[in-house]
């Protein structure tokens, strides 16, 4: 009898407190990104002083506390773009002509690609979008105190703070591009390269100036073990084709763009995609264990025929 | 977990109000007692003279890791310091240059942070060297070569593989074959540890290809043109 209570009580504290773990968290998504101040001052800082220093001095603990005030002690589940606005305005910086690159479902390889400014200047290579890039955050309507336990999904509510902030900074890098515009599509992403609902569609395209702009240059391309899907004037792509050039934007795509591809392949150098033609001589060249092949088999075939000519010469 | 803000205490302690001239491994030793973390084996990569290759090639494929991905590396990457007696103790104005003094605050921390590096490898460790330049590719006035190959512990180092790249289009001053190579071979065979090289190593020729699409060298098979 005794033993069967103690198993009963047991077991319902076992109940309990799985119950009250699975309440604690008030949203699904995780929390804010733990010593998130300091990261974001960190890199205002690496940005300015090191990254790229052409943007000038800015005041980075006046950049926190623009962007802190734009969600604490709001329901975070209403917090709007504009709420951005005096972080955006204090971080805003010009964004060199023709170096803009839009993108969709290759967040990583665009990282890769753009290698921080060096060749393109992604969102994520503004001050705005390097502040911010990768982490979380979320505050609460009763303390002035940032969540770090838990945050909003996108599902849960739209106007989080973490989405919030992306769309005005979208929106923001879209009005400050210029140039020859660039975007990097997926060709393998599920649903298709382009999604007709997304920050590049409802964002960025709205509010791309068609004055400063002189062409618009879209660039498929597939993950190298993933499926062949959309490509140039097909499907979704095609949609999107025909929807800038109905903007009256000068467009062209292109398949496969080489550099990135050469950068995928780096990950997988063994695939057949990412073959040397046979004329190319330095890829041919295998490992050696310390071994004197290559350069004294030349050598010797030099010195031989140097020996031929002088053979020849004397008679 | 590290105590970020510790770690910057100690950084801070080595140097700070010092006469920048003057610094030893010891200011430096409790920085790399509280940075240090240990490396997975067969990941470190050392370098010499592909500074921009061979970071690039680390962002792009995490499977290896050269020091300056490591938490002390990656803090001190880019950035400089150094002290003087007088308030603040800080000189943001100038520092002195290796050949103004060789015990500087940078020199010394680089130094230092080499040798730990090199110790903490273990497994197949990989060097990427530049076989386009003059000068030859293994130096023993280099970092690699003045410390980090001496302080390669061959109880734990099963081989040492060089990745001796060509630039794209550039000089193929040497080879696997080459002068200084043999020397390297030769310094590393005396400590006892495994010698392989190999050419153009490929993952990192593709990555090089990226900023020379149209060369010869970088023609693909299924490339259309």
């Amino acid at each position: 009898m005794n033993s069967f209570f103690l198993s009963l009580l047991f077991l319902s504290l076992l109940f309990m407190t799985s119950l009250s773990e699975g309440q604690g968290k008030k949203w699904k998504g995780e929390g804010t990104t733990p010593n998130l101040e300091s990261i974001v001052i960190g890199r205002c800082y690496e940005y300015t002083r090191i990254v790229n220093p052409s943007v000038g001095e800015k005041n980075c603990s006046e950049l926190w506390e623009a962007f802190k005030n734009a969600f604490i002690k709001k329901d975070p589940c209403n917090i709007l773009p504009t709420d951005y606005e005096l972080f955006i305005n204090l971080s805003l910086h010009t964004i060199p002509p023709n170096k803009s690159l839009f993108w969709e479902n290759n967040q990583l390889l665009v990282n890769s690609f753009s290698g921080r400014t060096r060749r393109y200047t992604a969102l994520g290579d503004t001050l705005f979008g390097f502040f911010a890039d990768l982490l979380n955050w979320c505050g609460q309507a009763t303390s002035p105190g940032l969540d770090y336990d838990s945050c909003p999904t996108t599902e849960e509510c739209e106007n989080n703070a973490v989405d919030s902030f992306w769309r005005m900074a979208s929106i923001t890098y879209a009005q400050h591009s210029s140039g020859v515009i660039h975007v990097l599509l997926n060709g393998s992403a599920e649903g298709g390269a382009y999604p007709v609902k997304g920050f590049f569609a409802d964002y960025e395209i709205p509010n791309l100036q068609k004055d400063k702009i002189s062409k618009i240059v879209i660039w498929v391309v597939d993950d190298i073990e993933g499926p062949d899907g959309d490509s140039c004037g097909i499907h979704t792509v095609k949609i999107l084709e025909d929807r800038l050039k109905t903007l009256g934007y000068d467009v062209t795509c292109t398949d496969d763009y080489k550099p990135v591809m050469f950068l995928l392949c780096v990950d997988h150098p063994d695939h057949s995609k990412c073959a040397f033609s046979s004329s190319a001589p330095a890829a041919q060249r295998g490992p050696i264990s310390s071994d004197r092949g290559g350069s004294w088999n030349k050598l010797m075939f030099v010195t031989f025929v140097g020996l031929l000519f002088r053979s020849a010469l004397v008679y | 977990d590290k105590d970020c803000p510790k770690i910057w205490e100690s950084l801070k302690q080595a140097f700070i109000y010092k006469n920048p001239c003057n610094i030893t491994t010891e200011d430096y030793q409790p920085l790399m007692e509280l940075a240090s973390h240990p490396i997975p084996c067969n990941k470190s990569l050392f370098w010499s003279k592909t500074n921009d290759l061979v970071h690039r090639y680390t962002k792009s494929n995490h499977n290896f890791l050269t020091l300056e991905d490591t938490l002390l590396g990656y803090m001190a990457d880019r950035v400089s310091w150094c002290g003087d007696p007088s308030a603040p103790g800080i000189n943001y104005e100038s520092c002195p240059k290796r050949t103004e003094c060789e015990s500087n605050p940078i020199s010394v921390f680089w130094k230092m942070a080499s040798k730990m590096f090199a110790e903490a490898a273990c497994g197949v460790v990989q060097v990427m060297l530049n076989g386009s330049i003059e000068a030859g590719a293994f130096r023993s006035s280099s970092i690699f070569g003045s410390i980090e190959i001496s302080n390669l512990n061959p109880d734990k180092v099963s081989a040492v593989q060089i990745w001796l790249m060509h630039d794209i289009g550039g000089p193929q001053s040497e080879s696997c074959s080459g002068y200084s190579i043999r020397r390297l071979k030769d310094t590393l065979e005396e400590r006892n540890l495994k010698f392989t090289c190999e050419e153009n190593h490929r993952p990192v020729q593709l990555l090089q290809c990226v900023n020379n699409p149209d060369h010869a060298d970088c023609r693909l098979c299924s490339s259309k043109t």
